[in-house]
């Protein structure tokens, strides 16, 4: 009896201290970020909102200012970090773009929080590399919720602010259905608030939120557009498939489902509000082996089964959906909506250089354009 | 070697382990623990320390509700609270079996309907139910069935049904327009368990139950019992009526607080750290379930076994899926608990909505079934906690032979609400 008490004793003691150490590894992980040409200036979220000042909200705020007249747009990566693309196709931005007209802010963590942990019961890769040139870039593989470590408990139910809706409980943890945000909520109510409060301080005129989704989920390889950004999103999503060589569709923000971006911001503020989604097979409930190979290739077996039998919003096959095809086309996407914004209000431009496209991130891989910190002055971390 | 090929094999080996841990005198948690660590071996990720650690951890939340709740229905008792109910209930509707049943099964519904927890109907309401329905001559395995059963209709029942939720949101669909879908059947289903498996029993002998109940402290009042779980359900109000401006204290810290007035307002000395002791004592098993499961689960989806399981279930053709939802949904609760809602509960739902179904009546059909699974191994969890709670000593066989028609019922009216979703849009109210 006491044998078998001191096993398992040592066994829930081993556990506890290699468990424990990558948790709190993964919390600590440093991302590199080499600022770009065009990074003119970084700030915190919160200079523009006490509340979350000091938090692990407080995430950086990159701005590349052109100096040009023009309009100005942010780009939410990391709302939802187990969605990597979201995050390095806003990285891309920070370490390759040169605004030359308007100015634009990019958040690379827009909730911090929740790239500190990884799904209960998901069994994510804590971390996952992007191979260069020069070596690799490790970055954290993160959740769709902010940490419990960070906020909890949860509520039996979440009723959200200000519409009432009722949503499932964890969803308080959710950035994207925590919009427009409250002054004395939650950390990721307070960090939405913070951003409507940066939005509206800097006069935003165009908000890209960037996602990605499991293929079972009906929103998928689409724009989602608030209805002061329809024409806007139609005309992109018309000019995706000969431009760029992919098709993204256009949807309609739904305006009895609340909290989420592509609703709250474009009713809370001036700015227009758009969501993109690519698709990541990583996420789909069938998925098979949970690793960091398929997190950055897609391919899987039985995703692809699911596809056969008709239960997918998107294709997929043996060459699955990599993470440069995912990344490419959300740099496209955007690099898209600024060329036809400018087309619409050209009295308010926006143009942006440097960063590469559909094509080029495919034929060149993302690693080749993320920049060897060791050889670079100018270098942060998120 | 395929994926398929590999999640199979992993899978065999899996079941293999568990069958013979169980072969050694294993307990059923040690059981899952090999299973998984096998498992996670067999998938060439070794010891996986990292998994163990996070799938240990993913029922955590629901383990602390277990322990609060238990503590203070616990105290209530020690108390003289619930003897002192049990007689006042039974002076007061010992003569009109139906309306007794109504009003069991109503009090049996609630907090679940508003917690979305089944377990937590079991620990606030199921002990004190279960007292008086053996007074009214129902057996303890007959009385663990009525409580299980209604406590999962409970959590499926509005307004918060976590099934409904998190499939809900899996698939970008407001949780709007459940309320009658889901109510309706909570209430009928409901009433027609008590009925069918408590109608048969004696006329109450209300001098034999006085004379066999224990006795209530002298001091022992209404007022005194009412208030802790006034304590309960004013947090629960509270965070419903203002929930922007009342702190988020979580169902835990409400039922600790409700614990806190049982025992200072009790009659009688408390002790309690001897209570807390015990309730620790009781639930541990429970405990211990949770956490391996958390544990399997966590590496069946690192392995591709739990991708291999959902894939399997939901690529059946549209016939089979609803021959066998009785089955599928059980089972998937069974294993993944309402992880089942995001792996199984999406991909059936775009699947119905694909095939013009109404995704609502649908998902509230599907809802309902699903409870049902919380009485199979390997989890049982409100299964073995309503066993428990009940006092019921006899085989857990049994036990689940008598949910079987009430269960075959509950899992008949869920289909159809499943294949007649369509024609039954109208009560959407949309």
């Amino acid at each position: 009896m006491l044998l078998r008490k001191l096993i398992i004793s040592a066994f829930g003691l081993t556990v506890l201290i290699l468990g424990g150490h990558s948790f709190y590894s993964h919390r600590h992980l440093k991302e590199a970020v080499v600022l770009g040409p065009g990074v003119t200036d970084v700030v915190k979220l919160g200079d523009y909102f006490d509340g979350i000042a000091g938090s692990i909200n407080d995430c950086n705020l990159y701005i590349l200012d052109s100096g040009n007249p023009g309009a100005t747009i942010l780009i939410l990566g990391g709302s939802h970090p187990e969605e990597p693309a979201s995050r390095l196709a806003a990285w891309l931005f920070v370490e390759n773009g040169l605004m030359t007209e308007g100015r634009m802010i990019v958040a690379l963590s827009a909730n911090r929080s929740a790239s500190t942990v990884t799904r209960l019961s998901g069994a994510y890769p804590s971390d996952f590399t992007i191979l260069t040139k020069w070596g690799g870039r490790k970055f954290r593989m993160g959740d769709r919720w902010s940490s419990p470590l960070d906020q909890w408990p949860d509520p039996e139910v979440y009723i959200h602010s200000p519409s009432g809706q009722e949503l499932a409980y964890v969803d308080i943890r959710n950035f994207n259905r925590c919009w427009p945000g409250r002054a004395n909520g939650t950390i990721t109510e307070r960090a939405c608030f913070a951003f409507m409060e940066m939005i509206r301080k800097e006069k935003v005129d165009l908000v890209i939120d960037l996602h990605e989704a499991e293929l079972q989920y009906p929103v998928i390889s689409t724009i989602v557009a608030h209805e002061r950004g329809e024409e806007l999103a139609t005309f992109v999503s018309m000019m995706l498939p000969d431009m760029e060589g992919f098709n993204m569709g256009m949807e309609f923000s739904p305006k009895a489902l609340h909290g989420l971006s592509h609703r709250e911001i474009g009713d809370f503020s001036d700015a227009v509000s758009l969501l993109f989604e690519a698709p990541e097979p990583f996420l789909d409930a069938t998925r098979g082996r949970t690793t960091r190979e398929q997190l950055l290739t897609g391919i899987d077996e039985f995703v692809v089964k699911a596809g056969k039998a008709g239960l997918l919003f998107e294709k997929i096959d043996e060459k699955g959906w990599h993470i440069d095809v995912r990344i490419g086309r959300h740099t496209s996407a955007i690099l898209q909506t600024m060329e036809s914004w400018t087309e619409i209000m050209p009295d308010r431009p926006l143009s942006c250089e440097g960063v590469p496209r559909y094509a080029e991130v495919i034929e060149n891989s993302t690693g080749h354009y993320l920049h060897n910190p060791a050889t670079s002055s100018k270098v942060l971390y998120e | 070697m395929s994926m398929t090929a590999a999640a199979t094999i992993i899978l065999g080996i899996m079941v293999a382990i568990y069958i013979i841990a169980k072969y050694f005198k294993l307990s059923t948690e040690l059981a899952m623990l090999a299973a998984a660590l096998s498992g996670s071996m067999a998938g060439g990720t070794w010891l996986a320390p990292r998994h163990i650690a996070e799938g240990a951890s993913t029922y955590l939340d629901i383990n602390l509700i277990f322990i609060s709740a238990t503590l203070f229905m616990n105290i209530l008792k020690a108390a003289g609270g619930v003897a002192f109910v049990v007689r006042a209930i039974l002076k007061r509707f010992h003569k009109t079996r139906i309306t007794m049943l109504m009003l069991l099964a109503l009090l049996l519904l609630v907090p679940g309907a508003l917690t979305g927890a089944g377990s937590v109907t079991v620990l606030i309401t199921g002990g004190l139910v279960a007292v008086v329905l053996s007074f009214m001559g129902i057996t303890k395995v007959r009385i663990a069935a009525i409580v299980f059963i209604i406590a999962g209709l409970s959590a499926a029942a509005p307004p918060v049904s976590l099934w409904a939720m998190m499939t809900a949101a899996g698939v970008n669909m407001p949780y709007v327009g459940f309320f009658l879908p889901l109510l309706i059947p909570c209430i009928l289903l409901a009433l027609t368990t008590i009925f069918i498996l408590g109608w048969k029993g004696e006329r109450i002998n209300l001098e034999k139950a006085f004379a066999e109940l224990p006795p209530a402290p002298e001091k022992m009042n209404w007022i005194r019992v009412i208030i802790p779980f006034l304590v309960f359900g004013f947090l629960v109000f509270m965070g419903r009526q203002w929930p922007h401006t009342t702190p988020i204290v979580g169902l835990p810290l409400m039922f600790l607080l409700a614990a806190l007035a049982a025992y200072l307002l009790s009659p009688v000395k408390i002790e309690i750290y001897k209570i807390s002791r015990e309730t620790i004592k009781q639930l541990l098993p429970l405990i211990g379930t949770l956490t391996c499961v958390g544990i399997l689960v966590q590496m069946m989806t690192l392995t591709g076994v739990r991708g291999l399981l959902a894939v399997t279930a939901v690529t059946l053709p549209v016939v089979v899926v609803f021959g066998f939802l009785w089955v599928l949904l059980p089972i998937s609760e069974a294993v993944l608990m309402y992880g089942a809602a995001p792996v199984i509960g999406v991909p059936l739902v775009l699947l119905f909505n694909n095939i013009g179904l109404d995704p609502i009546i649908a998902l509230a059909g599907m809802s309902v079934i699903w409870p049902l699974g919380d009485a199979i191994p390997p989890t049982a969890i409100i299964g073995r906690l309503t066993v428990d709670v009940v006092g019921f000593k006899g085989s857990y066989g049994t036990f689940l032979k008598t949910c079987l028609v009430p269960g075959l019922i509950i899992a008949l009216v869920g289909t159809a609400m499943v294949v007649f979703s369509a024609r039954l849009g109208f009560l959407t109210g949309l």
